[in-house]
């Protein structure tokens, strides 16, 4: 091809050659992975093929490091990065999960800029060449001008190969004569910079502008603790200080040895070689090596012998490495920086703090983030090794290894990714901490379709039903569960009344002892819930038994709380959830100490199946509303003698929450076919039988049908809000009870109408938040509503407003009156808190499974239709 | 010129004339008009600064060579008193410093930049191509500064006038070479003790340059010592660390050696032939 006649050696041509390498590059982000891979490993193969040619090149051209050594890591960059990659999938779909709607796709970045160093020069230029190739990049290559020959000749016949095997001309390029202007414009136009080199040209890469995966200085200690086999220790560490005359950054610059073996490793590597200098020969080395505190650039990849005769020192030609004993780690200690040659300092420690904080500063000195090394017995000294692993703020901490080929990876240990670019984590200044590899250079796109987030239906184990049931279901706390301790909770009303007495009865005929707190009042406090708890920690019950409306269930829920978890914090346990899964705080367990059994003696709250339970701080007057399954009573009995006698006002406000939390529950973003099929059977229930059974409570005269119906009711719309929660009714109505003193069930009465009509607007400003809620249809959702109550209309609209006058006259049925005003006459009181009660309405748990998110100011004109009776559009 | 004027000095391309209370220095007529004016240039720069330096008077062509005159200031150079008074050297090398402290606490935004000098000078250096990658490189990643740096900062350099031989500069909280310390000098110094002379290399940059040179000026001339010395008490004084102006040494070595002086070039050569570590 004619394009490849040109030298790149002007920042003209190299523009030109950027603009075929990018033509070439579009071209190949459109191969297949198969035909990516063929490229691969011919790539691959041709490069292994060439390995001592290039490393005889390398160590002509640059004068540095050993042929020997430099084929083992051309044939490395080769093989090892063949192998690890072979079948890695990086085009296109790269992952797939459609269960959980999830694919990642793999592009190619563009255009790689390689700033490639004169210390390795080939099997740098072929590890970047080929994870170029498997990636679907194109490559151009900054070699630096003391290795240029050898690099290019690398590039060169690895491109050869690609194309070959068919990838597109000029895919991969180089510049010919390097400039720093030349690789300054390469590294500002590339899509991504892979520079390996010395602070300067990283520090040139980072400044580019274009993201970068630079690597930095090492200055790798070795720790030779005393429980190390010194052997392992002293020819480990000679192995990889001579290899390629130590040049490989994570190799070992100085060794660090416990005193108690200090001479038997001396022994050691002179044993195997080594030399140590006199100290008048040591200061010699020092001058040759360091000058002005830089590396002298003629000792860099020299043997041991040849840095000896540079510094005038005599040592045999057969030398392994020049060993410096000195004692600073400073600066300026020549012994203490990186040497890039077979030169070594060492250091004596007595202990191993003395020892970290030697290796530390070293680290901070000249090879922050890069490798740290320590030879130990890992089963006797794991806290030591802890110790170190913790301390060493660098990126590879290689143990009883030999740093060069340990670090670089896949050949001592093998989960390590094989590379021939290091990352050194922020502390080298790098946007990567790891071995480079094949996944830095792709753009990975997630692609994420819409998937239901999972629901549940949860239930006490044991929900117990008809009338005079509660005997019967009693009798096996005494024959199955041998309880021996009861603690009844009730209310002093219900308690002079009577309606525990079946219950003792019963228990004592089970011969289960038992104790009653009956001093719960309404809106129970934790101070009540504390007093209550105290009792149980002396009692200490085995079980527990709630008896009445919603108070004493609360408080009897949060006494058991406090019983079995003392140490809980409300505020923790009260923080608000968007998700009840997701959560920060994890409730703790319940029933260790006791079994909890849920009596209602009023149709409406549902407490009994409910994981609800609000309880007030009488001292800072927080409420605290408690939701998790913990708190799900184990055994819920529905008997409605215990109901019979409910007076009208307990029968109305009662049976109206229960209405509520079935219109709600129906309503909810998260309501399911488990808790429509509860909430419409309950409504159908509550339309029909609450008139009949306030009807009763007024004249006196006894409903049994009624009373049964309602009871069953309440409980199966307790079950469906336990499930699919509630919504903007309760936290509006929540709030014009704590401020205004008006009866729970009540002010759900009055806010009904308003968030009917609310919640069925088909064009919302803003619609809840969950996945299965598709679109604003809630209006649908009231005309199901009432289809089930029977009630018709030319439209779902129609039905809306025909659903919306039924309830209207229910209300009025049982004595709820129509308006907010009609319970706070002072319009004054009532405006001055509208502000504050609509933030923390807004604000409340409730809140979020509404199926219209709304706004405060929403909010408040709702609350201002149900104060004057007037219904202005929301 | 005539015999009435007393030849202070004779350099390779220009002679130095004491012309009664003023100094001539007369540029062979080969020499770049352009340099000439320049160096002129700078002098008036560095005047607007109010640094105490001699007052360029005129620039003029005689005998049809450009000339620079500028006020004379009598006194010794410092070179002259460190040489006499040996035992005084550390006194004389704390007054050194807090003069080039002084210097760096002052800006001159004209003046040409240090890096764009040394690129040139490293481009027109003998080392092969290799060397002078490293170098750009080297360069190219060093911070910018706005000092001013004086670029032949010597104490043959300063001029420490009869009144003022017992000199000192009261302030020690100015300038700070490891960063861009913008404090102003609190010596105005109105009875001048000390002159500095000789504007003709100066740049606005990164002190450590300046300091990297004048360590090496020192080096150059057998001083070891006194250029450990005066480097230890730069850093110091500076609050800068050692190997910050270390980093420097083999650009400075390189532009020195654009110079062309034979004896420095084995010297030099050693300086440069370092490399960064990888």
């Amino acid at each position: 091809m004619q394009q490849n006649t040109y030298l790149v050696d002007s920042v003209e041509a190299l523009e030109r050659k950027i603009s075929e390498v990018r033509k070439a590059q579009e071209a190949f982000s459109e191969y297949t992975q198969e035909r990516v891979d063929q490229i691969f490993r011919a790539a691959a193969l041709a490069a292994n093929k060439a390995r001592l040619t290039l490393a005889k090149d390398a160590v002509e051209e640059t004068g540095m490091g050993v042929v020997e050594d430099k084929v083992i890591k051309n044939n490395y960059a080769a093989e090892y990065i063949y192998n690890a990659y072979k079948d890695t999938k990086t085009c296109g779909v790269i992952e797939e999960d459609n269960a959980a709607g999830i694919v990642k796709i793999a592009e190619p970045i563009g255009v790689v800029a390689a700033v490639i160093p004169t210390t390795n020069p080939t099997s740098t230029a072929i590890f970047k060449c080929l994870i170029s190739l498997k990636t679907r990049n194109g490559i151009i290559i900054s070699p630096h001008p003391r290795a240029k020959k050898s690099t290019i000749d690398a590039a060169k016949l690895i491109l050869d190969a690609a194309v070959k095997a068919g990838a597109p001309e000029n895919i991969i390029a180089w510049i010919d004569v390097p400039s720093l202007d030349m690789t300054n414009t390469l590294m500002k136009e590339a899509d991504i910079i892979l520079a390996t080199g010395g602070p300067g040209m990283v520090k040139a890469a980072y400044s580019s502008g274009k993201p970068a995966l630079g690597v930095g200085a090492g200055n790798t200690p070795a720790i030779i603790d005393e429980s190390a086999d010194i052997v392992l220790a002293v020819n480990s560490i000679i192995h990889s200080k001579t290899f390629d005359n130590g040049m490989i950054c994570a190799s070992e610059q100085s060794v660090h040895v416990h005193s108690s073996i200090y001479d038997r490793v001396k022994a050691e590597f002179a044993y195997r070689g080594c030399y140590f200098l006199k100290p008048d020969e040591l200061n010699k080395v020092r001058k040759t090596i360091i000058i002005n505190g830089s590396l002298n650039a003629k000792i860099v990849g020299q043997s041991a012998y040849k840095i000896a005769q540079l510094s005038g020192v005599d040592v045999p030609e057969s030398t392994k490495v020049l060993i410096g004993e000195v004692t600073s780690v400073d600066i300026s200690e020549e012994f203490a920086h990186e040497k890039l040659s077979p030169v070594l300092a060492m250091y004596k420690f007595d202990t191993v703090e003395e020892a970290f904080a030697n290796a530390e500063q070293l680290i901070a000195d000249g090879g922050y983030g890069h490798t740290s090394s320590i030879y130990i017995n890992e089963l006797t000294r794991a806290n030591v090794l802890a110790e170190f692993m913790e301390r060493m703020k660098t990126c590879r901490i290689v143990v009883n290894t030999p740093s060069s080929q340990g670090g670089i990876g896949d050949i001592y240990n093998f989960k390590l990714t094989p590379s021939l670019t290091l990352g050194c984590g922020s502390w080298g200044g790098n946007s990567i901490h790891e071995n480079v590899g094949v996944k830095h250079l792709l753009n990975i796109k997630t692609v994420a379709k819409r998937r239901n987030n999972m629901l549940w239906f949860r239930a006490p184990e044991k929900v117990y039903m008809k009338q005079g049931c509660l005997s019967v279901a009693l009798d096996e706390l005494g024959s199955v569960m041998n309880k021996k301790k009861a603690f009844i909770v009730t209310d002093s009303f219900l308690y002079a009344n009577g309606y525990t007495k079946p219950i003792e009865q019963k228990l004592d005929e089970l011969g289960i002892m038992h104790t009653t707190f009956s001093e719960v009042a309404p809106d129970p406090t934790l101070a009540c819930a504390k007093m209550g708890a105290k009792l149980m920690e002396s009692f200490k019950p085995d079980v527990i038994i709630a008896v009445g409306g919603g108070s004493p269930m609360d408080a009897a829920k949060i006494m058991w709380v406090l019983y079995e978890h003392p140490e809980v914090d409300f505020e923790d346990m009260a923080m608000r959830f968007m998700d009840i899964r997701k959560r920060v705080y994890t409730f703790p367990h319940m029933g260790d100490k006791a079994y909890f059994i849920a009596i209602p003696t009023s149709a409406g709250t549902g407490s009994e199946v409910t994981p609800f339970a609000v309880i007030t701080d009488e001292q800072s007057g927080i409420k605290y509303p408690l939701a998790d399954y913990e708190l799900l009573p184990d055994m819920a009995i529905v008997d409605a003698d215990m109901m019979m006698n409910a007076p009208k006002g307990l029968t109305s406000a009662s049976g109206i929450d229960a209405v509520s939390h079935a219109l709600e529950a129906y309503a909810s973003v998260m309501a399911t076919d488990y808790t429509d099929g509860l909430a419409l059977q309950a409504l159908k229930v509550l339309f029909e039988y609450l008139p009949k059974a306030y009807e009763s409570a007024v004249t006196g005269v006894p409903n049994k049908e009624a009373r049964e119906k309602m009871a069953n009711a309440a409980t199966m719309a307790g079950m469906a809000f336990a499930n699919a929660f509630l919504g903007v009714m309760h936290s509006m109505a929540h709030k014009l009870g704590a401020f205004h003193h008006i009866p729970h069930g009540v002010a759900n009465a009055l806010m009904m109408n308003e968030v009917l009509m609310f919640n069925a607007k088909e064009a919302p400003a803003k619609m809840g938040t969950f996945p299965q809620y598709d679109h604003p249809h809630t209006l649908r959702r009231y005309a199901e509503v009432a289809e089930t109550l029977g009630i018709t209309g030319a439209d779902d609209n129609e039905k809306l407003q025909n659903l919306l006058d039924r309830i209207t006259a229910l209300k009025e049925e049982i004595g709820i009156k129509p308006t907010i005003r009609d319970y706070v006459p002072d319009e004054e009181a009532f405006l001055s808190t509208l502000d504050e009660m609509s933030e923390q309405a807004f604000d409340d748990q409730c809140t979020g499974a509404n199926p219209r998110y709304p706004l405060i100011s929403e909010i408040k004109q709702m609350y201002l239709n149900a104060y004057y009776g007037e219904h202005k559009d929301v | 010129m005539n015999e009435k004027h007393e030849i202070l000095a004779q350099r390779s391309h220009k002679v130095i004339y004491k012309d009664g209370d003023t100094v001539l220095k007369v540029f062979d007529s080969d020499f770049s008009k352009a340099d000439i004016l320049n160096e002129a240039l700078n002098q008036a720069r560095i005047e607007e600064t109010g640094l105490n330096v001699p007052k360029l008077l005129e620039v003029s062509k005689i005998d049809g060579k450009w000339a620079i005159r500028t006020e004379y200031i009598p006194g010794k150079t410092l070179a002259q008193l460190m040489e006499e008074n040996p035992d005084k050297l550390d006194e004389y090398l704390d007054l050194f410093v807090n003069i080039q402290k002084e210097i760096f606490s002052k800006q001159a935004p004209l003046l040409n930049k240090i890096k764009d000098k040394f690129n040139r000078k490293i481009s027109a250096s003998r080392f092969d191509a290799t060397t002078r990658y490293e170098l750009h490189t080297r360069l190219d990643s060093m911070k910018d500064h706005k000092k001013i740096c004086h670029g032949d900062f010597t104490p043959s350099n300063i001029i420490i006038t009869p009144d003022g031989a017992r000199a000192r500069l009261s302030s020690e909280e100015n300038s700070n070479a490891g960063d861009t310390n913008e404090t102003e000098a609190t010596n105005s110094n109105a009875l001048a003790e000390y002159y500095i002379l000789d504007w003709s290399h100066v740049t606005q940059g990164n002190a450590a340059a300046d300091a990297a040179r004048t360590y090496m000026l020192f080096c150059l001339k057998g001083m070891d010592e006194v250029a450990e010395k005066y480097l230890n008490l730069f850093c110091k004084k500076t609050d800068t660390a050692k190997q910050y102006v270390q980093r420097w040494m083999p650009i400075v070595a390189c532009t020195q050696s654009v110079k062309g002086k034979e004896s420095e070039q084995d010297f030099l050569e050693r300086w440069v032939n370092v490399v960064e570590y990888e």
